[in-house]
């Protein structure tokens, strides 16, 4: 009988999404209990932070969220304190996700006032009665821009076979073959390579494949023009046709794939919730390029008019990434 | 704020741009120092990823110059330029840019004096825009 791990799973600023993830094993509940203690997850026991010090040490944590208030950052110092490894779950804490949209307004202010300190507070108003909230860190930051992060688990909400076969690859590393090559045929090639073959992947490996969401996407791609940019309500997008070639706004081209293509498949265009891919500078720029150089006109005005229709290019882009991927920013 | 002197990044296209801010250099047009130029083959190369990679290194202001539409010697490349320039505009003044920090211009090779006072124009723009966003303010960098 192998030691028995154990896990700790946190969430910071986010939408406990993860958590969720996390308690869809559904059925092998029953095989992560042979395997594995879970000694600290607030979002089910409502433990406060200093139960952790009960723990000598931590085999793997699950971080979620990204790091929003000055208690994110201390729960993310004492983890990665107690933590042998430690998992970015989830955009927040992989790239800071939504939360980080926050630091668009940074920008904002920037032209009010250059003291970016008062930009908001936490306080409680004047005579009302509750707990004092922590204050904000000003701005939002990703986990592993405040601590060392081992592995990003990429997407929103991280998909639910990639965490198992994480957690699984890491609870039994080399220990149980049956149960790696359980983990091997659902992750990605190089680690499943380094799962079977008795190691952990390298340092900073994220868990999704190494291409863009396209090769994985089920719609075919025939003709690279169009017309102007539609946004997913104002139009039914045609069944097996490319949603980008539609005029969708589809940010699969440089996203990481490893969701199979869900939301394409369904009609949604890509939102990349799993980063860019490594060969990209930056997602921003080659998706103006990609939209840019597509659109059927020379006309100036044309061009500018569908520029001015496009609301919140920035956010929209960067909805999950703008903590750690824009180099405008980051 | 007057004696900030900005730095100002040019992609000029091989064929005119170029060969413009050379004529004005050899015909001796007095300009302003603070142009930093790199020569590309075509203002449709430079992809918005080097616009953002400029302006995360710190340059004051990026300027891509090419042909006048129609003159382009790969027939359509200052058209895709174009193209893109104006989302690159409103993403880049979303993120803190100030607009006249990017601009995309058509210098043919026979015009130096417009090379000249479009640089002119420029750095003197830039230069009551005051210091890349980036630079001045680390926090929000």
């Amino acid at each position: 009988m192998l030691n028995k791990k154990k896990i700790a799973i946190y969430s910071a600023t986010g939408c406990r999404g993860c958590d969720q993830t996390l308690m869809d094993v559904h059925y092998q509940v029953d095989s992560l209990t042979r395997g594995a203690d879970i000694v600290f997850w607030p979002y089910l026991s409502g433990s406060p932070l200093e139960d952790l010090e009960d723990q000598k040490e931590v085999d793997l944590c699950f971080f979620s969220g990204a790091i929003r208030t000055e208690m994110d950052r201390q729960a993310a110092v004492k983890l990665r304190e107690k933590s042998r490894l430690m998992i970015a779950c989830g955009a927040c804490a992989a790239y800071g996700g939504m939360p980080a949209l926050f630091n668009l307004k940074n920008i904002q202010n920037r032209h009010l006032s250059e003291d970016l300190d008062n930009t908001e507070t936490s306080d409680s108003p004047a005579g009302v009665k509750g707990p004092a909230l922590p204050p904000l860190e000003a701005r939002v930051m990703a986990l592993s821009q405040v601590v060392g992060v081992d592995y990003l688990v990429p997407g929103c909400a991280p998909r639910q076979n990639f965490l198992w076969a994480a957690i699984q690859a890491f609870i039994y590393e080399g220990e149980s073959s049956k149960r790696l090559s359980f983990s091997a045929f659902r992750l990605p090639e190089k680690m499943a390579q380094a799962i079977t073959s008795g190691i952990l992947p390298p340092k900073g490996s994220i868990f999704s494949g190494d291409k863009a969401v396209c090769s994985s996407c089920s719609r075919t791609k025939e003709k690279k023009q169009f017309p102007g940019l539609n946004r997913s309500w104002e139009k039914n997008p045609e069944p097996g046709r490319c949603l980008l070639e539609q005029g969708f706004f589809c940010q699969g081209i440089v996203t990481r794939e490893g969701c199979g293509g869900l939301c394409t498949a369904a009609g949604l265009p890509c939102r990349g919730c799993f980063g860019k891919t490594d060969e990209i500078f930056d997602p921003g720029p080659k998706m103006i390029s990609a939209v840019g150089s597509t659109i059927d006109s020379d006309d100036p005005a044309t061009l500018a008019a569908m520029a001015d229709k496009f609301v919140d290019l920035a956010g929209t882009i960067y909805r999950y990434t703008l903590a750690s991927q824009c180099a405008l920013l980051g | 704020m007057n004696d900030f002197e900005p730095t100002i990044l040019a992609f000029l296209c091989n064929w005119c741009s170029y060969v413009a801010a050379d004529a004005a250099g050899v015909s001796r047009l007095q300009q302003r120092p603070n142009v930093r130029i790199i020569r590309v083959f075509c203002s449709g190369m430079v992809d918005p990823g080097y616009v953002v990679k400029a302006f995360s290194l710190g340059a004051d202001g990026v300027l891509v110059a090419g042909c006048h539409p129609g003159d382009c010697h790969y027939i359509s490349g200052n058209i895709k330029a174009l193209r893109r320039s104006f989302l690159l505009k409103k993403f880049l003044t979303e993120l803190g840019q100030e607009e006249g920090r990017f601009r995309l211009e058509w210098i043919a090779a026979s015009e130096p004096q417009r090379y000249v006072k479009v640089i002119d124009q420029m750095v003197d723009e830039v230069r009551q825009l005051g210091p890349n966003p980036r630079n001045r303010s680390p926090l929000s960098a």
